[in-house]
C-alpha cells in the first residue's frame, strides 16, 4: 500500500505543522539538556572526616558566619556569596586563617590542629588533576 | 497520524539523551596522617579495595615513623639517644634512615634529619610558634649532626650517639610512604591513580585515556592560583616553600624550613622548590634540601645528576624550569608578574 503522501508534490500545511513541532521541540530540548548552571560551587566542611555543614556558595544571598565550638580549637568560618574563609581560629598555627578566601572548585582550606577541611566542588570541570605545594 | 510517527519516534529516542555524567569518578579517600591531609584516588574500575589497602599502609607507616607517637620505632630510637643501645628497627626504617643520611652527605649543610630539637625550639612541632632565645637555639643546634646517627642496615638497627639528639623524618617520610603506597596499589591491580600526601603529588601510571596527569604547582604568593602546570606519568612532584607554615613576630615572618647551618629559617633566595622524580623518596628529600641550598646550588646539583627535574620560584619572581619538563609544562602566572625561563644542562 502506497502512502498518499508519496504521491503529492507539494507539502501540505500539516507538513509545516510537523516541521514546526520538530523545531520547537528541539529548542525545548536544548534548553532542558543544558548542563546545570555553570558556576555552581558547593562548600563542604568536614571535621575529622564528618561533614558538619554544606553551602551552595553561588546561591547565597547574604554573608553568614558559622562558629564551630565543638572543634578542638574553636573557629569561625565566614561564608559570602561565591567565597568562604576561616575568619578566626583558636588553633596555634593559624595556617588556616592565612589561607584566606577560596572561591573556585578544587580549592581547600585545611586546619591541621582541628582536622578540619573546607573543600569546594562544582559543576565546572577542574583545570588540574592535582596541586603540589 | 503516520506523518506524526517519525516525530513521536524521535521524541522517544531523544529521551535517552540525558546530559552525560561528569568524567568517571575515582574511588577515593581523604584522611589525616603524618600531620597533614592526604588523599588517595584510584581511577580503575572497582578501585575501592585498593584505596582502602593503600590507606592502611599509610597509617601503618605513620605509626612507625611518627616522632610524636611514643610507641613508634622513631620514638624508640630517640629515647635511647646517648645511652649506647643499638635500637633494633624494622628494615624499612633503617633503609629510610640510611637514605636520609646519604642526602645529608650529598648536600652537606642543607639537609639533616636530626634537626628535630631545633624545630622544637621554634615551636614548629606541637606548641605555639615563637622565636627561640639565643641560648635555647644554640643548645638545640649542638644536637644537630646526622653523622652521629649510626645506622647498621645489615643488623637493621640504629643509634643516636649523643643524649638529647632526636630524629624527625618529616622531610622524607611522605616520599617513602608514597613509594610503599604505590606498591600496595599496584598489588591490588591499580594502574591509574593519584596520591596527594600533603601536597606531595604522586602520579601513578597515566590517566585512563593514556594522557599525562596535569599537576599544578601552587603560586607561593597566592596559593589559590597556579604557578605552572606539569604533565606527569609515574612521577612524584614534591614542593617545599616557606609560605605554608609560618608565623609573624615583631613584623618579621618566620617559616618552618630551618637551615641546619644557622638554626634559622632558610633564606636562600627561593620562594618554593618543586622536585619531580620517578624516585618518590628522592623528590621529597630534595625539595627540602634544595630549598635550603638556594637556586644556584640547586641547579648545579641538578646538572650533576639525571634522576630529577626542578621548578624553582625565586624571590625576584623568576620561575626556573629545568629542560626535562619543558615539553609537558605550561606557565600560568604571567599575569601575576612571574617570568619563566628554561634551565639547560
Amino acid at each position: 500500500m502506497r502512502s498518499p503522501a508519496a504521491e503529492r508534490r507539494r507539502p501540505t500545511p500539516w507538513d509545516a505543522v510537523v516541521a514546526l513541532a520538530v523545531v520547537a521541540f528541539a529548542v525545548v530540548l536544548i534548553f532542558l539538556l543544558r548542563p546545570t548552571q555553570g558556576s555552581a560551587v558547593t562548600a563542604v566542611i568536614t571535621l575529622d572526616g564528618e561533614t558538619v555543614a554544606q553551602y551552595r556558595l553561588d546561591q547565597l544571598d547574604q554573608p553568614e558566619t558559622l562558629t564551630l565550638n565543638e572543634a578542638p580549637y574553636p573557629l569561625t568560618i565566614a561564608i559570602e556569596p561565591g567565597r568562604i574563609c576561616i575568619d578566626h581560629s583558636e588553633c596555634p598555627s593559624q595556617d588556616c586563617v592565612h589561607t584566606g578566601w577560596i572561591s573556585r572548585s578544587g580549592q581547600q582550606i585545611i586546619c591541621l590542629p582541628n582536622r578540619l577541611v573546607i573543600s569546594l566542588s562544582g559543576s565546572e570541570a577542574e583545570e588540574f588533576d592535582a596541586v603540589t605545594g | 497520524m503516520k506523518r506524526f510517527l517519525p516525530f513521536l519516534l524521535s521524541i522517544v529516542l531523544l529521551a535517552g539523551c540525558t546530559p552525560q555524567k561528569s568524567a568517571d569518578q575515582p574511588a577515593q579517600v581523604q584522611f589525616f596522617a603524618m600531620d597533614t591531609l592526604m588523599s588517595i584516588r584510584v581511577y580503575n574500575e572497582g578501585g575501592e579495595d585498593a584505596v582502602q589497602a593503600a590507606r592502611q599502609e599509610v597509617e601503618r607507616l605513620d605509626k612507625l615513623l611518627s616522632r610524636t607517637d611514643a610507641d613508634s620505632a622513631i620514638s624508640a630510637l630517640n629515647s635511647h639517644a646517648g645511652d649506647g643501645t643499638m635500637v633494633s628497627l624494622e628494615p624499612e626504617v633503617t633503609q629510610l634512615l640510611a637514605f636520609a643520611k646519604s642526602v645529608s652527605q650529598l648536600l652537606p649543610g642543607d639537609f639533616d634529619i636530626t634537626i628535630a630539637p631545633v624545630m622544637d625550639a621554634w615551636g614548629f612541632t606541637t606548641e605555639e610558634r615563637h622565636v627561640p632565645s639565643e641560648e635555647a637555639l644554640s643548645a638545640a643546634m649542638e644536637l644537630v649532626d646526622s653523622s652521629l646517627l649510626t645506622v647498621d642496615e645489615t643488623a637493621s638497627a640504629a643509634r643516636l650517639e649523643q643524649a638529647g639528639m632526636e630524629v624527625d623524618l618529616g622531610a622524607v617520610a611522605k616520599g617513602f610512604t608514597a613509594a610503599q603506597a604505590e606498591a600496595v596499589l599496584r598489588e591490588q591491580g591499580a594502574t591509574s591513580a593519584l596520591l596527594d600526601l600533603g601536597g606531595n603529588v604522586t602520579a601513578i601510571g597515566s590517566k585512563l585515556d593514556g594522557s599525562a596527569w596535569q599537576v599544578a604547582v601552587k603560586d607561593p604568593q597566592d596559593t589559590g592560583e597556579a604557578l605552572c602546570v606539569l604533565s606527569l606519568i609515574d612521577q612524584t612532584a614534591s614542593t617545599s616553600g616557606g609560605y605554608e607554615r609560618y608565623f609573624e613576630e615583631n613584623g618579621v615572618t618566620y617559616h618552618h624550613i630551618i637551615d641546619p647551618k644557622t638554626g634559622y629559617p632558610a633564606d636562600s633566595g627561593l620562594q618554593s622548590v618543586t622536585v619531580i622524580s620517578s624516585n618518590h623518596m628522592l623528590a621529597d628529600a630534595l625539595s627540602t634540601a634544595l630549598f635550603v641550598a638556594g637556586p644556584e646550588e640547586a641547579l648545579e646539583f641538578w646538572r650533576s645528576r639525571d634522576d630529577f627535574e626542578l621548578v624553582l620560584c625565586t624571590e625576584d619572581n623568576r620561575v626556573i624550569v629545568t629542560e626535562g619538563l619543558e615539553a609537558g609544562y605550561r606557565p600560568a602566572g604571567e599575569d601575576r608578574g612571574y617570568t619563566y625561563e628554561i634551565a639547560r644542562r
